[in-house]
């Protein structure tokens, strides 16, 4: 009988369909894996299942009831116990009250029975007993814990729910092998016990070590369960990508400049800090370089580092034939070093103030103004907003009264009074409308004509196949394959993406 | 129609509104109240609580939870310093000058490292240069006479300069116009309020967020200093804490003139506003015999009650 079946579920937000289909059936005694690439569904699907995100259609059966999941209390009631991709640990509590929070054992209804505590939360350490590495204790603050630590404690946490339907969101991203393989033999007991299991991972090698079946979702919708043991790789990556996963980029996103003699606009050479290791590449004038992979396996990591907003521990970088070792974003502003985030809220938008001061910070630091002239400003931000087809009323009313493509356009154009060499992206078109995003490569293309060397960055293939000329994939912080000219498709991107690190 | 009603809504209209309606209120409770001398008077007063508010004002706007708790000591210290320096001697108003705006620059100095390197909280920084402050003041007094004012400088904050106006008022007035291009018309101006409502988003575009937020802490220092001197005029002579009563007001007057203690939003012309309207506020209390005691609680309601009104909205968010 099943543990869990999910017929028909989905989940919509405002317009986006964040789940069309979820149909799913998990057996006691079965590690599920679920595949999809970035923003699928599959996050989604978890969450129903947890409790936090409430479907709007489908029915859910535990242990072949319908079940009515109203919140994460609710679903932990029923048996579900979730490992948080996102950990939910609290830092300045100890290793071993992290790992009982969700049950506190309690003495006289009213105080934490410490003993009790110690004794189940010792059960949980003592099986990663060995792996768990340096400094690790119960009586340690997770705050003073490593990241793979960390981890462990979540793993810990979930396992301590002793709940008979245990689901792992990417539980290994930051573990290493003999923490994996201890997590491993863990969850194959939890098997025998007949517990059902969701797990997700981007390691395909893990992935064929410890499922039993899998299940693919591609476009919010559940395409397809297979066993793992009779299939391979290649066909899941396959049904990942759907139909014309094999052809190449096609024609019409040809190269917006076919050739460049014109030189190197930056080199980057063996570079590593916070968040990647050893990247080195050469983008030239004129080229649109498209770094791909999987969702945070370093590239906004690298992107913020050369625009002096992350840190550098080694390696070099140059902009045409000068070092370039950026300390701060003002710096590299200077020196012809353009960023553009796709968290704009975070890191564009001035938010509260005129549409002409959130174009003009840039030329106000490369032109060392010190006066805000208004006429002149207003000359120079009207050919940028133009240049992006930005549609507004008028410049003094506040960015906030555009749309969220339309901000997007005024960030941008911020970059385009006085031309940078250089041009970082960093998923610049998430969350903004078709027609925006349309305008932005447009003009993405057209400044890569002009002669920029471009960097960009996007957590949609599509858009890195239609206009990149070479294709950079990273996987757990560094490049581990580089798609030129015809490999420049879905399938590749996406074996390169899931290979394992 | 909406047009009237976003009018009446804007902070500085209601600002002006309560003004005439105070006087109005003053002059039915006390005839003369607002009798054109006495209004000289309460714009003198509210000067002085204007130059201080004009320093609260840019730190408040600066954002990340920016506040100048010491302008009070400033103020103080700032008069002994005026006081002893000149000692009732008109070649030392321009020394004078120079040593108060040097003290007010250094003690904002102080605030702007202490925010920016140590990262202490404005509220909890400037509260102990506050205390610091306070205790210097106690050990000056102790070794030194606390000085005159030169009769130059009495004559430029009491006596009629120009149109029978008194020179503290004009300079009030240069004061505000500075303010309002400062503000408007430069970079430095639109780098204040880019700080002040995304702090991050302003670093990404380049702008030297520490360095412009100690300036903001200098300004205010520097503000400071210019009101105590400018106090020392209008009282003759110094005496202890007389700067005690700007910290709470000058917060008062930038509230009321509609800047968001959240910052990045606001500006000076309703601090104006909001001088004189607190200037006016209290000499009504003072005309029906409220003591400073009870001013006091008025004033600390009227903030709260103020915070209730346009306050907090941003303030609020996490």
């Amino acid at each position: 009988m099943s543990k869990l079946k999910m017929n028909g579920v989905s989940k919509a937000y405002g317009a986006t369909l964040a789940l069309r289909r979820g149909d799913l059936e998990i057996a006691a005694g079965e590690v599920h894996v679920l595949m999809g690439s970035n923003g699928s569904g599959k996050s989604t699907l978890c969450k129903i299942i947890a409790g936090s995100v409430r479907p709007d259609g489908g029915e859910i059966l535990i242990d072949g009831r319908t079940a009515t999941i109203t919140g994460p209390q609710s679903a932990r009631a029923q048996g579900i116990g979730i490992f948080y991709q996102e950990l939910s640990l609290a830092g300045h509590r100890s290793v071993e009250e992290n790992i009982c929070l969700a049950m506190l054992p309690v003495r006289a209804g009213m105080f934490i029975d410490r003993a009790a505590l110690k004794a189940r939360a010792a059960r949980y350490i003592d099986l990663f007993a060995g792996v768990s590495g340096d400094g690790f204790a119960a009586e340690t603050l997770v705050g003073n814990l490593r990241a793979d630590q960390r981890q462990l404690v979540e793993i810990m946490k979930a396992l301590a729910s002793e709940a008979p339907i245990l689901i792992f969101d990417e539980p290994t991203s930051a573990l290493d092998r003999a923490q994996v393989d201890r997590f491993f033999d863990i969850l194959r007991g939890l098997k025998s016990d007949g517990r059902g299991i969701i797990f997700i991972s981007h390691r395909m090698d893990e992935i064929t070590a410890i499922g039993d079946r899998v299940t693919i979702i591609r476009d919010g919708e559940t395409i397809k369960t297979l066993n793992l043991n009779e299939t391979d790789p290649g066909a899941v990556i396959r049904l990942m990508v759907g139909g014309a996963g094999d052809m190449p980029a096609s024609r019409s996103s040809a190269p917006a400049v076919a050739s460049f003699s014109t030189g190197a606009a930056m080199t980057v050479d063996k570079l590593s800090g916070a968040g990647f290791r050893n990247v080195s590449f050469e983008v030239a004038k004129g080229e649109i370089l498209g770094l791909g992979g999987l969702h945070g396996q370093g590239q906004s990591a690298v992107l913020r580092a050369i625009f002096g907003a992350g840190a550098i521990t080694s390696g070099g970088i140059r902009i045409g034939g000068d070092h370039f070792d950026a300390k701060s974003p003002r710096d590299a502003i200077r020196r012809g070093c353009a960023y553009v985030s796709g968290d704009r809220g975070r890191d564009g938008v001035i938010a509260g103030r005129p549409i002409i001061e959130n174009v003009t910070p840039i030329h106000y630091l490369r032109d060392r103004l010190m006066i805000a002239h208004p006429s002149s400003l207003r000359e120079k931000a009207m050919p940028a907003l133009a240049a992006m087809h930005t549609k507004f009323a008028s410049l003094l009313h506040p960015i906030n009264s555009l749309s969220g493509g339309n901000q997007q356009k005024v960030i941008i154009a911020r970059w385009l009074i006085d031309r940078p060499d250089v041009l970082l992206l960093d998923d610049p078109t998430k969350g903004i409308d078709l027609s925006a995003k349309a305008d932005l490569f447009a003009l993405i293309r057209q400044l890569a004509a002009d002669g920029l060397g471009i960097l960009l960055y996007s957590s949609e293939d599509a858009e890195l196949l239609g206009n990149a000329n070479r294709i950079l994939v990273f996987n757990g912080g560094s490049v581990t394959r580089e798609l030129i000219g015809e490999d420049r498709t879905r399938y590749n991107l996406y074996q390169a993406a899931y290979e394992a690190a | 129609m909406n047009v009237a009603i976003s009018f009446l809504k804007k902070p500085l209209v209601i600002a002006l509104l309560l003004i005439v309606a105070l006087l109005y209120l003053g002059e039915s409770l006390s005839p003369g109240f607002a009798s054109a001398d006495q209004i000289l008077r309460l714009l003198i007063v509210a000067s002085l609580l204007g130059i201080v508010a004009a320093g609260q004002n840019v730190v408040i706007l600066g954002g990340r939870e920016g506040i100048d708790l010491s302008v009070g000591g400033v103020v103080s210290l700032s008069a002994i310093i005026a006081g002893n320096v000149m000692n009732g001697a008109d070649g030392g108003i321009l020394p004078a000058i120079l040593a108060c705006l040097a003290a007010g620059a250094f003690f904002g100095l102080l605030n702007g490292l202490g925010v920016t390197l140590l990262r202490i909280p404005p509220l909890v920084m400037t509260l102990g240069m506050l205390g610091v402050l306070q205790g210097l003041l106690v050990v000056i007094r102790n070794g030194i006479p606390s000085g005159r004012a030169a009769p130059g400088l009495s004559a430029f904050v009491t006596q009629p300069l120009v149109l029978g106006i008194p020179g503290i008022i004009w300079l009030w007035i240069a004061i505000g116009l500075f303010m309002a291009f400062m503000l408007n018309r430069t970079v430095f101006g639109h780098r204040i309020y880019a700080i002040g409502s995304n702090e991050h988003a302003a670093y990404m575009a380049g702008v030297p967020v520490r360095r412009m937020r100690i300036g903001l802490f200098m300004i205010s220092g520097m503000f400071a200093a210019i009101a105590g001197l400018c106090l020392l005029g209008y009282s003759g002579s110094s005496f202890a804490n007389v700067g005690e009563q700007y910290m709470l007001s000058s917060i008062i007057a930038v509230v009321f003139g509609g800047t968001s203690l959240a910052g990045g939003k606001g500006g000076y012309t309703g601090t104006m506003a909001g001088a004189l309207l607190l200037v006016i506020l209290q000499g009504i209390l003072t005309t029906v015999n409220i003591d400073e005691s009870g001013r006091q609680m008025v004033f600390g309601a009227t903030l709260l009650l103020l915070m209730l009104f346009y306050g907090r909205g941003r303030a609020m968010r996490a």
